[in-house]
């Protein structure tokens, strides 16, 4: 019988490597909301990779921890609590596991360090202009001559394909009568001739998302995973994957502290004390749903642990924490909107202190509106969980 | 026959107010920067200024058009159809009722011709926290004003500054030793200035008015600038209603038209629900405010009030019911919706507006 793990002392293993390893200014970038990019990322997954913690959720012989579900929350949970910056997710947890699953092994051996050490970039080119929630309906072809494929098409808010080496796409190999069929994951590096991505600038100002075009794109047949024609079935088993992605309450709830530290800083005066009082209720309704997701994260683990089936227990918590999460940024635009809203953007550019400081309350509030549209939409989360409440 | 919201206040103004507004809307979507933004609104200024919105509602002998409160109105609530990022309320309203305390004050001329452009600054105007308040000081018989105002909505390079501090009504020119500014866009992209005053001297002739009439004029300004606030968020609200409804009717997924699924019909169906009601509040309190009821600042504290929850509702709602489209920048949609949720902080957020109305029920 393996030896039971003490999870207390795993927890404080965790926190004392997250406080002595992790640099204090990436720390207080995660600290201040900031938004972050590879230049962070990749160092951050470099330090972890070597200390052999790179991929919580790989097997060991891939070069992962080999850690059960909880100890993975586990290190989730600290890693927020201490201002680390989340491990980019689109290698590590998106493709990198697919590739374990169905790849070969001459890709396993490719790809899979360089998502472990940081060195290599993946985004994910799934949603396309005309197919979003109904992604099956997605239309970039993929032609097959000799040892390669031909792809043409367009992909769209594809998150940060700018500073990404390599994308993971699905493309459509054949045309079968049932669109979910005929569908291929292709690997693509993004320096082969014919890609070209354009920029989509967003709401709150920031460079998040970009159009990507490919035209006459060559990619070799060896770049894809598993069989033709059963990209959707890889697609969903990442899905399926990512279904405890609720789970990890903690940086929400890391949040919402913050957010009520802002409300007891600048709303102090007497004048100010009926609209601190209004917001400090929003705050603790907000964590009443969080702290009963969290509960609800815990059931989700153990389900996984002892090999029940999760149900509707996703979609819950999907829907209860994109929700939470947006009620926190609403209060903190409430504190801040007069005097930040007004100063989104400085007009004469340049400057060492060209941006209001406190402007990403603002920023996170208007980015925030993503959470109930991506990752499976509120709408489409609503439809999963009535189809199966009512049995039709 | 989809829906079509309902102006306000019709006629020609609103048509003339709604189509300036959508194309200085297609004229800064092709603008690479902020700075070009910024250089491209003062050409919009200037052409409503040729137009002679500014002198709206000044008197003929002030070199005004002598209209009326709702003929100002019409311009904002046509202006708000493609959230026209201009300081409408403040040039047009605001200025003119704060300078109306010296009765024949040639700036009122200037402002309608476009010569005078100025940034106004009501009591209790934001500021950073660590920063100090506006605070005028006496030192040797010379007034000094010192201290920060945080994102003051402004006019395309402005030439003075009115302030309403304490009792006094302040008038100094932009260009004043001790005064600088930091331009930036707001959310809905109207600009905006960060103002520090290091102890600047306050000649005699700066103080243009002082005691209660000057502080019973800044609520009032404050007031007109609330009310065409929520006209001109009221008309976004309904356009935004409008193209969200298009959007929906186009956009196919899973073979049709996103627009047959309840959920979001109801969804379109709530948000006309919050408009309406804004609609029907903002209508009753333009007319206490043409009317100078005795208790019109009421009917425009609980339209303001209104506005902060239903602006913010029914952006929210179009964004989602946008899918990722509503998160774009190039979006006219989300461009309506920002102009919504920033309408909120402008003369007062909800919070300030319930403050006045439950201090009048106590007494
Ligand atoms: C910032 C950002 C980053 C993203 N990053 C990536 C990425 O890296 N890679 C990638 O592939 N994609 C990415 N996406 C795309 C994202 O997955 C899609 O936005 C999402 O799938 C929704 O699709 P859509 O935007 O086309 O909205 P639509 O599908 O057009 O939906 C519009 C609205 O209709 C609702 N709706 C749709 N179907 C139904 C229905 N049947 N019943 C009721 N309501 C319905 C939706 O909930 C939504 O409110 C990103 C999107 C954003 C905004």
């Amino acid at each position: 019988m393996a030896e039971a793990i003490d999870y207390d002392a795993f927890r404080r293993e965790v926190t004392e490597f997250a406080l002595t390893r992790c640099p204090p200014e990436f720390r207080r970038l995660v600290a201040e909301s900031r938004k972050l990019s590879r230049k962070v990322w990749a160092p951050w997954q470099r330090i972890l990779f070597e200390h052999g913690w790179g991929a919580p959720g790989w097997p060991k012989e891939y070069g992962g921890t080999g850690w059960d579900h909880r100890q993975r929350h586990i290190f989730d949970e600290v890693m927020a609590e201490c201002d680390c910056p989340p491990q980019y997710h689109h290698g590590l947890r998106h493709i990198g596991p697919v590739i374990i699953a169905f790849g070969s092994e001459e890709q396993k051996r490719r790809f899979l360090p360089g998502i472990l050490d940081g060195s290599v970039w993946w985004c994910q080119g799934y949603s396309e202009p005309g197919a979003g929630s109904d992604l099956a309906s997605l239309r970039t072809t993929a032609r097959r001559e000799g040892d390669e494929y031909v792809v043409e098409g367009q992909k769209t808010w594809t998150s940060h394909a700018h500073e990404a080496d390599w994308m993971y796409t699905l493309v459509r190999t054949s045309k079968e009568a049932k669109k979910q069929q005929g569908i291929s994951l292709l690997l693509i590096p993004l320096d082969t001739p014919g890609i070209t991505i354009r920029p989509i600038a967003t709401i709150d100002g920031w460079h998040h998302v970009n159009e990507v075009f490919l035209d006459n794109v060559r990619v070799p047949v060896a770049n894809r995973v598993g069989e033709e024609g059963q990209g959707w079935t890889y697609g969903k088993f990442l899905l399926d994957r990512e279904r405890l992605g609720g789970a990890n309450v903690a940086p929400i709830l890391k949040n919402l502290g913050r957010t009520r530290d802002l409300v007891a800083a600048e709303l102090n005066g007497e004048a100010d004390r009926l609209k601190r009082e209004m917001l400090d209720q929003r705050l603790l309704a907000a964590e009443a749903e969080l702290l009963g997701a969290q509960a609800l994260g815990q059931e989700a683990i153990a389900a996984v642990m002892d090999g029940r089936p999760l149900g509707l227990l996703p979609s819950v918590l999907k829907l209860s924490t994109s929700h939470a999460m947006q009620r926190v940024s609403d209060v903190a635009l409430d504190v801040v909107g007069e005097r930040l809203a007004p100063r989104f953007r400085r007009v004469d550019a340049g400057g060492p202190n060209a941006e209001a400081p406190g402007i990403e309350w603002v920023q996170n509030y208007l980015y925030g509106r993503v959470r109930t549209i991506y990752g499976g939409s509120s709408e489409v989360q609503k439809n999963v969980i009535a189809r199966q409440l009512f049995g039709f | 026959m989809p829906f079509t919201a309902t102006p306000l206040v019709a006629g020609d103004a609103f048509d003339q107010a709604s189509r300036i507004a959508a194309e200085a809307d297609a004229g800064l979507a092709q603008r690479p920067d902020a700075a070009a933004e910024a250089a491209f609104l003062a050409q919009c200024w200037a052409q409503v200024v040729e137009l002679g919105w500014p002198a709206t509602i000044l008197a003929e002998e002030d070199g005004g058009a002598g209209g009326s409160f709702s003929d100002l109105a019409a311009l904002a609530g046509g202006a708000g159809r493609a959230a026209l990022p201009l300081p409408l309320a403040a040039a047009c309203a605001v200025v003119p009722h704060l300078l109306g305390a010296v009765p024949g004050h040639p700036l009122l001329a200037e402002t309608a011709a476009g010569a005078a452009r100025i940034c106004a600054i009501l009591p209790g105007a934001a500021t950073d926290p660590d920063a100090p308040p506006l605070r005028l000081a006496g030192n040797n018989g010379t007034l000094r004003l010192s201290g920060q105002v945080a994102g003051a909505e402004m006019p395309p390079d402005p030439t003075h500054l009115l302030i309403v501090l304490d009792d006094r009504l302040l008038l100094l020119p932009s260009t004043t030793r001790g005064i600088s500014c930091v331009v930036a866009q707001r959310i809905d992209r109207r600009l905006a200035g960060d103002w520090s005053f290091d102890s600047v001297p306050i000649p005699s002739d700066a103080v243009l008015a002082r005691g209660e009439e000057v502080e019973r004029r800044a609520e009032e300004a404050r007031d007109l600038g609330a009310v065409l606030t929520c006209v001109e968020a009221t008309e976004a609200a309904g356009a935004l209603i409008e193209q969200t409804i298009a959007h929906l009717s186009t956009r196919v997924q899973f073979g049709a038209p996103l627009g047959t699924n309840q959920a979001l019909r109801h969804r379109v169906a709530e948000m006309y629900v919050e408009y309406e009601t804004l609609r029907g509040l903002v209508g009753a309190a333009l007319k206490a405010v043409e009317q100078a009821d005795r208790d019109a600042w009421r009917s425009v504290a609980f339209a303001k009030l209104r506005l902060g929850h239903a602006g913010r509702s029914i952006a929210e709602a179009a964004i989602q019911c946008h899918g990722g489209m509503g998160l774009t920048d190039g979006l006219p949609a989300t461009r309506l919706a920002r102009r919504l949720i920033m309408a909120e902080y402008d003369y007062g957020d909800r919070f300030f507006h319930a403050r006045r109305l439950l201090a009048a029920k106590r007494h």
